[in-house]
């Protein structure tokens, strides 16, 4: 039986793919334009706008800032991948969601000691997706603990 | 005998010896990974495993190359700190050494990851230094600590 931890969303961000364990996904929705506020930015953070959802204003973080990541998808057309946090409701910036896979259509793959340094502080895990490398999405090191109003 | 694989990327001839070679590789796919290193153009995925390709073309001069490549070869050599992918135009060749002739260089100019040069044909083949360019291209002192005659971080 497949459970939603065994399960894997694929998004991509400037033609890179990422994965991220359904189990932290809240929703993915894909029509944001209406339903944002640049104005509620805090770029220190790495919060570029927020996000109405389910009645209440959350948090939407681009990680291509932090990735230094050139995206073609203006913010308005990209899709938001709402993530359960330790503080709530937090909104991650993709340029597109690719389809839901079981766990075991990724075969791991560890990074090359000659490139570990520049992976680090930005990725620790990547995997391989019909031989495609993934990144491994570890939403804690874009949004966290710090409780930020916006 | 020795040989040594003789390849072009943007004007610029290398060899490596053919025992240094562990695979050529032709119209593979290459990866982007964000914050790779400045001389690391991209990666490429061998046997499960991430290989990163070394921009060589910076050697030659200031900009990179290899977007005007459009069919070419992955050469995937050892070195001691892992395997690395060399990009080559589809001239490559495996020639014996005594096929080639040793050339004069001016070695305080060109010895950047450079151990030597040839001369086969008329053309020049400049003999890597591989284990020296694969750490000093992957971990971003390329373009802090060296002056290399115009090889720079292409961002």
């Amino acid at each position: 039986m497949t459970v939603v931890g065994d399960r894997k969303l694929i998004f991509r961000l400037g033609g890179m793919g990422f994965l991220l364990d359904l189990s932290e996904v809240v929703e993915v929705v894909t029509q944001i334009t209406d339903s944002l506020d640049p104005g509620r930015s805090d770029i220190g953070q790495g919060i570029v706008s927020a996000l109405q959802f389910r009645q209440t204003w959350i948090p939407v973080v681009d990680p291509a800032l932090k990735l230094d990541v050139e995206s073609t998808v203006k913010m308005r057309d990209k899709t938001a991948v709402i993530l359960r946090g330790t503080e709530g409701n937090w909104a991650l910036l993709v340029d597109q969601v690719d389809k839901l896979m079981a766990a075991d259509n990724f075969q791991s793959c560890a990074i090359p000691s000659l490139l570990k340094v520049a992976a680090m502080g930005f990725y620790s895990q990547i995997q391989l997706l019909h031989n495609e490398p993934m990144i491994v999405f570890e939403p804690e090191r874009y949004y966290g603990s710090a409780v930020v109003s916006v | 005998m020795i040989r040594f694989g003789l390849f072009r990327i943007g004007g610029f001839g290398f060899a490596v010896t053919l025992e240094q070679i562990k695979k050529i590789l032709q119209n593979s796919t290459d990866y982007s990974l964000p914050h790779l290193p400045g001389a690391v153009a991209a990666v490429l995925v061998d046997g499960g495993e991430l290989v990163p390709l070394l921009d060589l073309s910076l050697l030659a001069g200031a900009e990179s190359q290899l977007s005007n490549i459009t069919q070419g070869y992955r050469v995937l050599v050892k070195s001691e700190y892992g395997i690395v992918a060399l990009p080559a135009d589809l001239s490559g060749k495996i020639v014996a050494e005594e096929k080639c002739e040793l050339s004069a260089t001016n070695e305080q100019k060109m010895n950047f990851g450079i151990i030597g040069k040839f001369i086969y044909q008329s053309e020049e083949y400049s003999l890597l230094d591989i284990n020296f360019l694969a750490l000093e291209m992957t971990q971003d002192i390329w373009q802090n600590q060296f002056d290399t005659g115009g090889a720079r971080r292409h961002k």
